[in-house]
């Protein structure tokens, strides 16, 4: 195990792996974003990138045909895109079309091209392309009436990249969770499905990166309960499940799938990290626990 | 802020406590609105969804006005919860939401009419401990709690200290459910025992302008020793936060109104958000902890005369002010001045459109601070071969964190031998 400790001079909001696993990024409500090198049981700092006005809530890699390349996301309403070139960091685009706190960043399955899925608490979800040429050109969607919390990316399967079919889905505080489908000939994205289960705001949600016949999400909550919803691709409806049948101790904060999406695991406001896992019966169970 | 939506109506109102709320509004006593019409209403807004209209979703007409509203939660049988009116013909009045909204009349969803007051009614408020509970407050110093139990039979409060002028505002204490405050025209703000039946202690306060008059009180969202005043006095448009613990003294002084202030809103889910609004046309965002100023809003053409976020929704908040309008609005507003706002688009008649919808004044706000509810306390993420990043916050107190990559290696368990080190 490696513990990182004092990293930032005020909370951290999120953590995340490079695609190899070798560099840590971490923001904090410090408005800084720091970068690890995460070597067996070692870690060493690499630089501290300053630029954001406000708390930084969440970062995501690119995937690393794109470079080493950061994005991240902050109260200030802005997302700003950083690169590593020659060992040293810098900003190389912003993005800041938001009217309030942009909640959450994410990449687009790669196969897409460098593409952002950003959700804010003005309760509109920007998809940001950028291109060759350096411009950035998004597409704005009114989503939750009243702020979004989170979103993410279906994956790629080689059906969807055949047919251009792009969806992901969207959690805010109006208690709902929305998928949204590409829809090429306006060249924006529609409201496919509003799954209703939540009695309060939707914390995060996460689509299972797995390529089975059959589409797994996530859903946390701040009404300490989880929801998984998944649809056949045949089906026309999602069908819902809660991940247990009592609440959790305290909110649910965050969702996130293993790689191979058989994992799920869930933060709660207790500090603690539950694993599950849904058995052949398909009932979900309890697969282990991270306790600090 | 982003406008979100606006009323236009001189009115007074509460905001239900539905996470998506709705907000009821009654036409504003003491008030003369452009059509010099006597007439007053009661209208219910469902602001928030969707739906683009700009008609009530509720609008009834009754002979008098309203001095406050307030809406209590879900309660009994009442799905909606009860909306009281304190009303100038010294009525105390009690309707049931659901049925309003359901298209019945006023008359069919009154729950209650209450006679106890013999002067206008000029202060309502719900008990935020015990929901069946409410207090109200007019002229002459007049004060009623009531329980929606044995609706007929509202008690007063005890005994004052001295005798008492107009009481028009109310507030209850968050934690401690026998204790409330009451301030008006008498100049000080009153601390009530419902358990010892007294006024328990004074508040006041003369500056080195000017006495204060101590006209507007709320308490703080958890700590049961803590309120805020504020002062309605020209010379002396103050701000006080007290804690009652030594209440020969306020621990701090906000300035920043150049005049009155007539409402203040102490957010309940985060203690470091408190709106204002006043006799300049401002309404201001303070952090009372720290004493400072973190958000101007764009100022009116009239007073404020109220301000209040929306309970199960804090970025949202109204207020209402003597220019015939009840502004909803949100708490931040990171959008680029108006100029490049309206210069990204090519076709000079939407420019025109833009610029005409788009309000001239930006309002100013410090984003650095963020609201406490936007605070991910813990996340977790995946790696690559099963790694697990974990960050959690030891203590609630302190804001410092603690991240852990751990490593799942089966279905049972999690890999913690190895050895932790830190930073």
């Amino acid at each position: 195990m490696v513990t990182i400790g004092n990293a930032h001079d005020d909370l951290i909001h999120d953590a995340v792996l490079d695609y190899y696993g070798k560099r840590l990024a971490t923001c904090s409500s410090d408005k800084t974003i720091k970068i690890f090198e995460v070597e067996g049981e070692t870690h060493k700092l690499v630089d501290t990138l300053r630029g954001h006005d406000g708390p930084v809530w969440q970062v995501s890699w690119a995937h690393p045909k794109f470079g080493v390349i950061l994005a991240s996301c902050s109260y200030d309403g802005k997302v700003l895109i950083w690169k590593e070139e020659n060992g040293s960091w810098s900003s190389i685009a912003e993005h800041a079309i938001h009217q309030a706190s942009v909640n959450s960043v994410s990449w687009a399955p790669h196969e897409y091209g460098p593409i952002l899925l950003c959700s804010s608490s003005d309760g509109k979800i920007s998809v940001v392309e950028f291109k060759e040429n350096g411009t950035l050109t998004p597409i704005v969607i009114q989503a939750h009436a009243i702020g979004c919390n989170a979103a993410s990316w279906a994956p790629a399967s080689s059906v969807s990249l055949q047919q251009n079919e792009r969806r992901f889905v969207s959690g805010g505080c109006d208690n709902l969770v929305k998928i949204w489908k590409y829809d090429e000939l306006k060249n924006t994205y529609i409201e496919e499905y509003v799954l209703e289960a939540h009695s309060d705001w939707v914390r995060d949600v996460a689509w299972s990166p797995s390529l089975l016949t059959k589409s797994y999400i996530a859903s946390a909550s701040q009404d300490r309960t989880v929801y998984i919803w998944t649809k056949d691709d045949k089906a026309t409806t999602w069908e819902k499940k809660l991940l247990k049948d009592d609440k959790f101790p305290d909110v649910c904060w965050r969702a996130s799938w293993s790689l191979s999406g058989n994992i799920l695991a869930i933060s709660g406001g207790d500090n603690k990290v539950t694993l599950w896992k849904e058995s052949l019966q398909g009932k979900w169970e309890l697969a282990g626990e991270v306790d600090q | 802020m982003v406008k979100l939506s606006e009323v236009e109506r001189t009115a007074t109102f509460v905001w239900s406590h539905d996470s998506l709320p709705l907000l009821a509004t009654g036409s504003a006593a003491g008030a003369v609105d452009l059509d010099f019409s006597a007439s007053s209403k009661l209208e219910i807004w469902d602001i928030l969804s969707s739906k683009l209209t700009k008609e009530p979703i509720v609008s009834a007409a009754l002979d008098t006005k309203f001095h406050a509203l307030a809406w209590s939660k879900k309660y009994a049988d009442h799905t909606n919860g009860m909306l009281v009116g304190a009303l100038e013909n010294s009525i105390v009045q009690f309707w049931d939401a659901k049925k309003l909204i359901d298209g019945s009349s006023l008359d069919a969803a009154s729950i209650y009419i209450g006679k106890n007051h013999s002067g206008p009614v000029k202060a309502v408020q719900f008990s935020p401990t015990e929901d069946h509970v409410l207090a109200t407050a007019g002229a002459k110093g007049e004060i009623f709690i009531w329980d929606t139990n044995k609706i007929d039979h509202p008690i007063a409060p005890g005994k004052a200290m001295t005798p008492m002028e107009d009481i028009t505002c109310l507030s209850w204490n968050n934690s401690v459910s026998h204790v409330f405050a009451s301030a008006g025209t008498t100049g000080y703000t009153s601390i009530w025992d419902l358990r010892a039946q007294k006024e328990v202690l004074h508040l006041n306060y003369t500056s080195p302008t000017g006495r204060c008059n101590l006209s507007v009180v709320s308490w703080h969202p958890s700590e049961s020793t803590k309120l805020v005043t504020a002062s309605d006095t020209d010379g002396a448009p103050y701000i006080l936060s007290w804690n009652l613990r030594n209440p020969r003294e306020p621990e701090k002084i906000l300035t920043g109104h150049k005049k009155g202030v007539l409402s203040l809103d102490w957010c309940p889910q985060d203690d470091e958000l408190l709106l204002s609004s006043g006799k300049d046309n401002s309404t201001y965002l303070w952090d009372p902890k720290e004493g400072t100023k973190i958000g101007e809003y764009p100022t009116t053409a009239n007073w404020v005369f109220e301000t209040r976020f929306a309970p199960s929704l804090p970025e949202i908040f109204a207020t209402a002010s003597f220019d015939g309008k009840v502004v909803v609005q949100t708490l931040q507003d990171t959008s680029p001045p108006v100029s490049s706002k309206v210069s990204t688009s090519s076709n000079p008649e939407e420019f025109w459109n833009q610029l005409s919808e788009t309000d001239t004044q930006q309002p100013e706000f410090a984003v650095k601070k963020a609201p406490k509810w936007l605070k991910r306390p813990t996340s977790v993420s995946f790696g690559f071969g099963g790694k697990i990043v974990h960050v959690t916050q030891p203590n609630k107190d302190e804001a410092k964190s603690t991240i852990s990559i751990t490593k799942f290696v089966s279905d049972t368990n999690v890999e913690d031998a190895a050895n932790s080190l830190t930073a």
